[in-house]
């Protein structure tokens, strides 16, 4: 089988088209060492966690949580996440509206840092991942690499959109001086980290091996491999 | 076991034989491009000293300022656990939590275990719970949120500094020496690797878990 090393490449179009999986083999890999156990093992032999060849329930349970994120997304962006109170005045906040006060005071990279952390990529991370839920469900072949490329994307910056709580926290924590300048956390704060936390738990329980299944050969009754 | 190690693709299930690896090099699944393993140069002692470093700053962040707020004269000095738990004495304990969970504890403890796994490789017999321990590691790793938080406090920077003037404090340096420790640990940090370490005490001492 083909392997890249960052020294040399070694020739690997003759691979390209071998789509031999642990699980054809009858073999499962242990999620957590890595170890190679056959069908018959029950736990890993090396480090005794349970075996399995796909996450258990991994299409229910991103779909249910991704439903959750959903009606999360609600209130995370129309109540407002911080209150500003300034000489005896209370002004309420909400994500868009701090992001047009910064944009409007001409600090443009961070409303642009605001504005995708917290409004564009929550949206986003939910539209792929019900597009690979999607194209998992129907098991249709699209393309398998662009797929996993927007798995792995969606893994990666989910985590950032948390910046915003942060931000809402630390202003918290710094400005309190009484009725003359002082920030409280507001509803929205509550339900952005829930939504966060949701799609995050979505994306990890969402097993991106399901992407492959279709490309994936399959043993026949000789033991031979054959396209799935 | 032989030289070359089969292996199959966490993310696509492809199964790898795995080629004898020099130092420096990767492996890359040939499918779906996820990164196998790789070799890093004195692997352990980087990851010891890397970790252990990071440790000792993040437990350094706690004790002094972390940032300080003039405006009109009026002076407010918080530390890092001040920042905090200042949310949490609003109706927002759970978020004042999630905070205290993923900036300082989850770091701390995972740096703790990271130090514990690699001791027990370098000990003759390994310590109990060692897989156990490596396990939970893992598991915790996508709940790190340090570096989002001190991008948070970049931002927020920015959004009162033309209210008042802000400073940093002993500890702010200090966190951001953790955060840059914690991940040149990861960079050096490799999955495959670790568990053969493991592996390999096991095997040699004959103990079965």
């Amino acid at each position: 089988m083909g392997i890249f090393c960052s020294e040399k490449v070694i020739e690997m179009n003759q691979y390209e088209n071998h789509h031999i999986t642990a699980s054809a083999k009858q073999l499962y890999s242990c999620h957590v060492c890595l170890t190679l156990n056959s069908f018959d093992e029950d736990h890993c032999i090396n480090c005794g966690a349970k075996l399995h060849s796909r996450n258990k329930n991994s299409m229910q349970n991103t779909i249910a949580l991704l439903v959750t994120s959903i009606i999360l997304y609600v209130p995370a962006n129309t109540l407002p996440i911080m209150y500003t109170q300034y000489l005896g005045e209370k002004t309420a906040s909400t994500i868009l509206g701090g992001v047009i006060t910064l944009w409007s005071q001409g600090s443009y990279p961070i409303a642009l840092i605001i504005f995708i952390a917290s409004v564009l990529v929550p949206i986003a991370k939910i539209l792929a991942l019900s597009w690979l839920c999607y194209s998992v469900v129907t098991n249709k072949g699209y393309s398998f690499k662009k797929n996993h490329r927007l798995y792995r994307l969606t893994e990666f910056i989910g985590r950032w959109s948390m910046v915003d709580v942060f931000v809402v926290a630390i202003l918290v924590a710094l400005i309190q001086m009484g009725t003359f300048m002082s920030v409280h956390p507001g509803e929205a704060a509550l339900a952005f980290g829930a939504l966060v936390i949701t799609t995050m738990i979505a994306a990890i329980t969402f097993d991106s091996r399901l992407i492959w299944e279709p490309v994936n050969k399959k043993p026949d009754f000789e033991g031979e491999m054959v396209d799935g | 076991m032989t030289k070359t190690e089969q292996l199959a693709c966490h993310e696509c299930d492809l199964l790898v034989a795995l080629p004898e690896l020099s130092e420096g090099q990767k492996a890359v699944c040939p499918r779906c491009g996820y990164l196998l393993t790789r070799r890093v140069k004195n692997a352990q002692s980087r990851l010891a000293a890397l970790s252990s470093g990071a440790l000792l700053f993040l437990g350094l962040s706690v004790f002094f300022p972390f940032l300080s707020f003039t405006v009109q004269g009026n002076e407010r000095e918080v530390t890092l656990l001040q920042s905090i738990y200042s949310i949490g004495d609003e109706i927002f304990l759970s978020v004042a939590i999630f905070l205290f969970l993923t900036t300082i504890l989850i770091p701390a403890v995972f740096l703790t275990g990271m130090l514990y796994v690699l001791l027990s490789v370098k000990n003759k017999q390994l310590f109990p719970y060692t897989s156990k321990v490596l396990y939970g590691l893992f598991m915790l790793l996508p709940w790190d949120m340090s570096e989002i938080f001190l991008v948070g406090i970049l931002v927020s920077f920015v959004k009162i500094a033309t209210l008042a003037d802000i400073s940093f404090g002993l500890s702010f340096i200090s966190y951001t020496l953790f955060i840059l420790c914690l991940a040149a640990t990861l960079m050096t940090l490799d999955k495959f690797q670790i568990w053969q370490w493991v592996k390999y005490r096991d095997e040699r001492n004959g103990n079965i878990l």
